[in-house]
């Protein structure tokens, strides 16, 4: 029995002990479970939007990226999704024979929906690069480390993206918001801006960006604006509004800074990164890479796999205009011969990168400042500014005698100068008035409608205050 | 007298004990009776039954009859044998000096209501549960030929909707357990926990990687269901408010196979099929296609044919028909599947050790394949004294998917009949000069996905007093997975001459791991008539994620592509970390009074770091109370009524499926690179102050059998209101973003009635037929949300109207002037558009759901059958086609079309897309009321045949034969490839025939 009771007081030791620890245990985990545990840090990938402005590196990343998306992705890019292949196709420049499950088609066919995808992709990055631009601004207001140097210069850059992307923006879509906050809850019910005020806006921005950007470029290659890229912008703008004296004046600028730009005579040589005649180029997305138009309008075989020039454009060319040569490349299969643009050279990434895509060079500029002055009745000197296109394509000088032969030239010098860029054919076409008589013959679908694109059908059920929808759509 | 002395003083319960034993062992001294040991067999119809309790009555004297039904017990002549086992009559049989005494068990009804339902943290006797939970177990899931976990819920419970979302292996399933409570599509994930461990079903991988699956794959595909015991879905707010943030969706739990006590055993598995596209659609052959093709150049005013019109300008033959859905869909796939486990253990520590095989093929041409391999371990051990407990389960699962890099579905409806040969003579793809992409080429981009998870559990207790249990499981879960995509230049054509410096290969690499503790105390104790059980716990967890998603391009040659470090350019699209962390109290009180009242309290406050300071914590709760009156004297013996309860719950759960750091203001890094800097964006737009989405649930429910339980019948109704939605605000694009995470003040109801119905209708030694019906019709309601006119929702959702709709135009017939479609222009301005005519609402959600199973047995025969019904809308193929006339083939009712004024149809003008106004119609078309239809349904889902080899053939072995069917036979007027079906342009779910063998010994 004395060993069963030694046995039993053992236990109920060994019990108590269990019973401690067990409860002790219990407490500790619910005493230990506080609020840190649910704190987390941030993750290693990301950065808040404050800290990334206190820093002229990161700062700096911040304003590139708005670049590289326009590079990739929106209305400037060089890939086919982009305004120079979508708006040669909406046009009389390129035919389209790729697959007719390709977003092209639509653009082709001038078909365009209001729930277009490539009509909301455009106008989805092209804000969203906007917002980005905003944040740039802001957090440059806001940063107190930044030095005053980094601050305008990167404003500058981020004024003068968004006056970019709201000038391709107001010329697709007709009046659209000038978004110049990242406040979310004023952006989401903004109305359409009356598209004078918009252009009011864009030449308010330029203005601002030419006071804050640096005379030179800040760094290698031109591919980040300067001064002058906004002032060749702006030459533009003013163009557009029919403001002869100010788009002479601003294209003067830039055409006799012959410190940063002169006239390249070799038409190979125009779109290589070095040129002197470049105002404002895109860095590639890698070491070697090359424009992305390259590889959109090169093909090596035929029928082509994507689109190729109609035979309207190539016939549009003077005989001995060398920009046929050197600017279109013929494929043939022996028995049909089809034409690709040929400016960009560069199928393919090369050991060094050769093309960058250029986005403003100095020829839109004499072809600006010609029209300039036609329009202000000085037509000598627009007919020296035009000849200095036609002798660099082989052409003789211009034979256009009255101002409306002179306006005639310049129009079909822009198509055959700047073709498959940028859409600069489409935008002309309507400033001249031209848009429904060229293309209504040659372009089955096309209605006089389509001078604007719809505002995408997604944006008008979101936020009614953009109402109402372009015509016809 | 060992007894006496461990434990006998203590407890008074021990105390009884010990006196039971002792005046049994004392009677029999007295009467002088004598030991003998007993043996004999147990069956169940014709064959053998083990793992039957069988106990000395009075004793604690047992054994359990093994694999071959054979049982041996030491026992006094006197005595008395029970036979017990869940599911069976229990059975009493007197010695009466016999050796060998021969069982046969007879299936009961009644005992179902004995059986442990796995409620999460507790488990509870189903007559005595207060919650909503269904429950199938591994009988139903062995029936199925399928390897998707989700895969066999189909059909089978009532409230749970589960819809297939890709035909090819590898793709996810969409779940709702009682309907759709959130605004966000992605937060209506229910809370999936594997033998106690939460496992995340966030989807794995990226879109960019895999686009032949309509989603991104599911984690959910680890779970392998040959290893599942049993599946309880838990519905109320009874029971799924004790996992408080997470339960609003509903909880499943998956329990694992354990080994059983008894002589090691050993049993396997195999089975193989073929599976195919359940359903061609009819489209136009070569005549009627060229003549549509002609017909809208004619209309366009187009001539001649423009040169890149290949199919109808000459350039291709104008006779040639093929058959594109044969082609590229028209294969068997093969299944194989083939699983062996070992189990036994003695009465301290059981064993289950088993692995599995899976591997399906696909119906696309070319060689791609899905294979899955499964290792699963349990171990459970009791210490002597039974007051310890461990419980060690482990799984382990490696996935290697080969697929298409994309789907061939659209492909193969749209391609022209006429479209050139796939090979040339010499055997080479075909080009046809350029003219087309053979669809070939496309199974040259592949798509594979690697996966492997590890999930661990240990699950110990300590028994600290006869009432009071310290337990904790410790859980680990461990996914890696490796994507890729390969876009080889082979897939081009030769003639561009695009060599490897165009080839692409994406990759994705994943991590996610996790870990949870969760130490709970259980208290109860037993009075007089009374029972109370008090549990209380604590959470902690945290699952940490890492992503690297990169792209590599131009490869010195295409036998390099998977290399990376080959790529001649290398982008790093994503490289992304995210740590969640979560830690909850729980806690649950249940009263018993007399088996007659049951009250269930359960709560929890839990804190996620998935929302900003001062919004990480909220309180969750809920009660559930039942009744059984069948208990209740004046119902007691009653010979009709053998069961009645009745219960209700009330309770709020909430929901925290945001995704991380949505509160915080941040940059991160694009990737691409300028001018040599890698740039950073803003990454969203920020809102540091959402909260907590709450769900409150009612459920009211009865339970009743008759006739001993044959016919037994449970119905339910619930309303839900989900409130304070946590939603991404759809923004317009001039916000530079498309959504923005904010607490919206809108309600959402889901309310419907749940009917389950058993019945034995048949049961004696050689025939039994059980028929199980389930039926759901629920309803879904936005009851409020406050200026939804002025909101960014306003064209999405109605006030009053269930949230699956879609606005649409209404169509009011082909003109018979134009050619052209035509829809009501409601507010009458003359021009069709979205914002001010699509007001016409068609309502997506299922009215109604459920699914009939048979179950036939004679003699060792076995044929089992569920057909599932769903009344629904779905679009209609239209939807996938392109504008009619375009170069794209057509459904071949499209020849029903308008040719001129006095010849109309159905279908409008055919133009090659130069028409605008045809153009814009036909987009209007496919969303109009025109382009939804009845797509009702009724299924064979599957079917299952078996035939038990009898005993006296085979000499200790247990062997079984089938065949099983799954999606066999629809019955439906939708003239689409799947009524089932969502997703469009993906292949739908196959049809399978497998047959199989099992053998145990």
């Amino acid at each position: 029995m004395k060993k069963y009771l030694y046995q039993y007081q053992r236990k109920v030791m060994l019990y108590c002990i269990r019973t401690n620890i067990a409860v002790s245990l219990c407490l500790l985990i619910f005493l230990a479970s506080c609020d840190d545990f649910v704190e987390v840090d941030l993750p290693n990938s990301q950065l808040t939007a404050p800290a990334v402005f206190e820093d002229a590196v990161t700062a700096n990343a911040a304003m590139v990226s708005i670049y590289a998306k326009m590079r990739s992705q929106g209305l400037l890019t060089g890939s086919a999704s982009g305004l120079s292949h979508l708006l040669g196709n909406y046009t009389d420049e390129l035919m389209f024979y790729g697959n007719t499950q390709n977003g092209a088609v639509a653009f082709y066919n001038n078909a365009l929906i209001a729930s277009n995808p490539d009509v909301k992709q455009f106008w989805n990055n092209s804000y969203n690069q906007i917002y980005c631009a905003n944040a740039v601004v802001e957090g440059v207001d806001n940063s107190v480390t930044l030095p005053a140097n980094v601050k305008n210069q990167l404003k500058g850059e981020a004024l003068f993206s968004r006056a970019l992307l709201h000038f391709y923006l107001v010329n697709l879509y007709g009046d659209v918001p000038y978004i110049t906050t990242t406040d979310y809850r004023e952006n989401s019910e903004v109305a359409r801006t009356l598209s004078n005020v918009v252009y009011a806006k864009i030449i308010e921005d330029l203005q601002a960006a030419i006071t804050l950007l640096p005379e030179n470029y800040p760094t290698p290659e031109r591919v980040r604006p300067n001064k002058y890229a906004a002032h060749a912008l702006l030459a533009r703008v003013y163009l557009y509004n029919e403001n002869w004296e100010a788009a002479k004046n601003e294209a003067t600028m830039v055409i006799e800074n012959t410190g940063l730009y002169t006239w390249v005579t070799n038409l190979d040589e125009v779109f290589l990164k070095e040129s002197t005649a470049t105002i404002w180029q895109f860095s590639p997305s890698e070491n070697g890479g090359n424009a992305e138009e390259g590889a959109t309008f090169i093909f090596i075989s035929g029928p082509p796999p994507l689109s190729a020039l109609t035979e309207n454009f190539i016939n549009g060319f003077e005989v001995s205009d060398q920009r046929k040569v050197r600017w279109v490349n013929a494929v043939t299969d022996g028995v049909t011969t089809w034409f690709h643009p040929y400016k960009y050279k560069q199928q393919n990434s090369t050991a060094g990168s050769i093309e960058y895509s250029v986005v403003l060079r100095l020829a839109e500029m004499y072809l600006i400042r010609a029209e300039a002055y036609t329009h202000l009745g000085d037509l000598d000197a627009a007919k020296t500014d035009l000849n200095k296109i036609r002798n660099t394509a082989g052409l003789p000088d211009t034979s256009a005698v009255t101002q409306q032969e002179l306006l005639d030239a310049i129009l079909q010098e822009r198509r055959v100068e700047l073709f498959t860029e940028y859409g600069h054919r489409f935008f002309d076409l309507k400033r001249f008035g031209k848009v429904n008589e060229v293309l209504s013959p040659v372009k089955a679908g096309w209605s006089t409608n389509d001078a604007l694109f719809p505002i995408p059908e997604s944006e008008l059920l979101l936020n009614p205050n953009l109402s109402p929808q372009n015509p016809g759509y | 007298m060992k007894i006496f002395s461990f434990k006998g003083y203590r407890q008074s319960v021990f105390c009884s004990f010990f006196c039971i034993t002792a005046i049994n062992l004392l009677s029999s001294v007295a009467w002088g009776q004598q030991a003998i040991t007993v043996q004999g067999k147990i069956y169940d119809n014709l064959s053998s039954l083990p793992g039957v309790n069988v106990t000395v009555k009075g004793t604690t004297v047992q054994t359990i009859s093994n694999y071959d039904g054979s049982y041996t017990i030491k026992t006094t002549t006197k005595d008395t044998l029970v036979f017990s086992m869940m599911g069976y009559a229990k059975k009493e049989i007197a010695i009466l000096g016999r050796n060998t005494i021969n069982v046969s068990m007879v299936e009961e009804a009644t005992s179902l209501q004995e059986v442990k339902i796995n409620a999460g943290y507790y488990s509870v006797k189903e007559k005595e549960r207060t919650g909503s939970i269904a429950r199938m177990t591994s009988k139903n899931i062995e029936k199925q030929p399928v390897t998707n976990v989700l895969a066999v819920m189909q059909g089978l419970m009532a409230g749970v909707s589960v819809t297939q979302t890709t035909g090819v292996a590898g793709g996810g399933f969409d779940i709702q357990i009682r309907g759709i409570n959130s605004l966000r599509a992605n937060g209506n994930q229910p809370l999936y926990v594997i033998d106690g461990v939460p496992y995340s079903s966030d989807p794995i991988g990226t879109g960019i990687t895999s686009p032949v699956l309509p989603t991104q794959p599911s984690p959910l595909n680890s779970i392998n269901p040959d290893q599942i015991e049993s599946i309880e879905i838990l519905k109320d707010a009874d029971a799924t408010a004790i996992y408080g943030s997470r339960g609003a969706n509903g909880v499943v739990l998956i329990t694992t196979k354990k080994g059983k006590q008894g002589k090691t055993r050993f049993s396997a598995n195999v089975s193989s099929g073929v599976g195919t596209v359940t359903k061609f659609v009819d489209l136009m052959n070569t005549e009627q296609y060229l003549q549509m093709r002609r017909e809208a150049f004619t209309n366009d005013g187009i001539s001649p044919y423009p040169p890149y019109a290949y199919d109808v300008n000459g350039t291709w033959d104008q006779i040639r028909y093929t058959n594109w859905q044969e082609e590229l869909l028209g294969k068997n796939a093969s299944f194989t599947n083939a699983q062996a486990s070992v189990s036994g253990g003695s009465t301290a520590t059981q064993f289950l050790v088993s692995a599995s095989y899976n591997k399906q093929t696909t119906v696309f041409p070319g060689d791609f394949g899905y294979k899955k391999g499964n290792v699963h371990v349990s171990l459970n051990h009791e210490s002597e004294n039974k007051r310890f407990k461990i419980n060690f389960s482990t799984g382990y699962t490696a996935q290697n998917n080969n697929q298409p890099g994309t789907d061939p579905t659209l492909t193969a409806l749209s391609l022209a009949p006429n479209a050139p040969a796939l090979y040339d003579s010499e055997g080479n793809l075909n080009w046809e000069n350029s003219t087309w992409n053979n669809p070939l080429a496309d199974f040259k981009a592949v798509y594979t996905a690697k996966t492997y998870d590890l999930i661990a559990n240990t699950l110990m207790s300590y028994k600290l007093t006869n009432s009071l249990e310290l337990k904790s499981s410790f859980g680990f879960t461990d996914l890696k997975n490796n994507d890729t995509n390969i876009s080889p230049s082979s897939r081009y054509d030769p003639a561009y001459g695009l060599g490897s410096e165009y080839s692409t290969l994406f990759t994705s690499q994943a991590t996610r791991k996790s870990w949870i503790i969760e130490p709970q105390l259980n208290w109860s104790k037993q009075f007089s008539s009374a029972k109370l059980d008090v549990l209380v716990g604590t959470t902690f967890q945290s699952q940490k994620g890492n992503q690297l998603v990169q792209l590599g391009i131009g490869f010195p040659s295409n036998s390099l592509i998977y290399n990376l470090a080959s790529a001649s350019r290398l982008y790093t699209i994503g490289s992304d970390e995210s740590v969640y962390k979560y830690q909850a109290f729980f806690g649950r009180i249940n009263y018993n009074w007399k088996d007659r009242y049951i009250i269930n309290i359960t709560g929890r406050r839990d804190g996620s770091s998935r929302f900003g300071p001062g919004k990480q914590y909220a309180n969750f709760g809920a009660i559930g109370g039942a009744w059984l009156f069948s208990e209740e004297n004046f119902l007691n013996g009653n010979s009709l009524l053998s069961f009645g309860k009745l219960r209700a719950s009330y309770g709020i759960t909430g929901n925290d499926q945001i995704g991380d750091y949505q509160y915080l203001d941040t940059y991160a890094s694009t990737g691409a690179i300028y001018q040599g800097t890698i740039g950073l964006e803003p990454t969203r737009l920020f809102n540091p102050d959402f909260g907590w989405e709450t769900n409150k649930k009612f459920e009211i429910a009865l339970e009743t059998g008759f006739l001993n339980d044959r016919f037994f019948v449970t119905t339910a109704w619930y309303n839900n209101r989900s409130s304070n939605q946590l939603v991404g605000i759809p923004l317009p694009g001039t916000t530079g973003f498309t959504s923005l995470q904010a607490n919206l003040d809108a309600t959402v109801q889901n309310r419907g009635l749940e009917l389950s119905l058993r019945t034995v209708n048949f049961q004696n030694k050689n025939f039994g037929w059980t028929t199980n019906i389930n039926f759901t019709q629920a309803s879904n309601k936005l009851l409020s949300f406050p200026d939804l006119e002025n909101s960014t929702y306003n064209y999405q959702f109605v006030i009053g109207q269930p949230l699956n709709i879609k606005k649409v135009y209404h169509f009011t017939g082909v003109n018979p002037q134009t050619g052209l479609y035509e829809f009501e222009d409601v507010n009458g301005d003359g021009v069709i558009s979205a914002q001010d005519d699509k007001q016409f609402i068609r309502d997506f959600n299922p009215k109604f759901f459920g699914g009939v199973q048979n179950q036939f047995r004679y003699k060792q025969l076995q044929l089992d059958f569920l057909f599932q019904f769903v009344k629904q809308l779905n679009w209609s193929p239209v939807v996938n086609t392109s504008v009619p006339g375009t170069m794209s083939n057509q459904p071949a009712e499209v020849v029903n079309h308008w040719q001129s004024p006095s010849n109309t149809g159905a279908y409008q003008l055919y133009t090659d897309g130069a028409n605008g106004q045809a153009v814009d119609a036909f987009y209007r078309y496919v969303e109009s009321d025109a382009a939804v239809v009845d797509a009702s349904y009724i299924r064979l889902k599957n079917i299952s045949l078996s035939w038990d080899v009898p005993d006296s053939l085979l000499k200790g072995m247990k062997c079984r034969v089938y065949i099983q069917g799954q999606n066999l036979l629809t019955f439906t007027s939708y003239n689409g490839a799947d009524p089932e079906f969502k997703a469009s342009g993906y292949l739908p779910p196959l049809k399978v025939w497998t047959t199989g063998l099992q053998f145990s010994f």
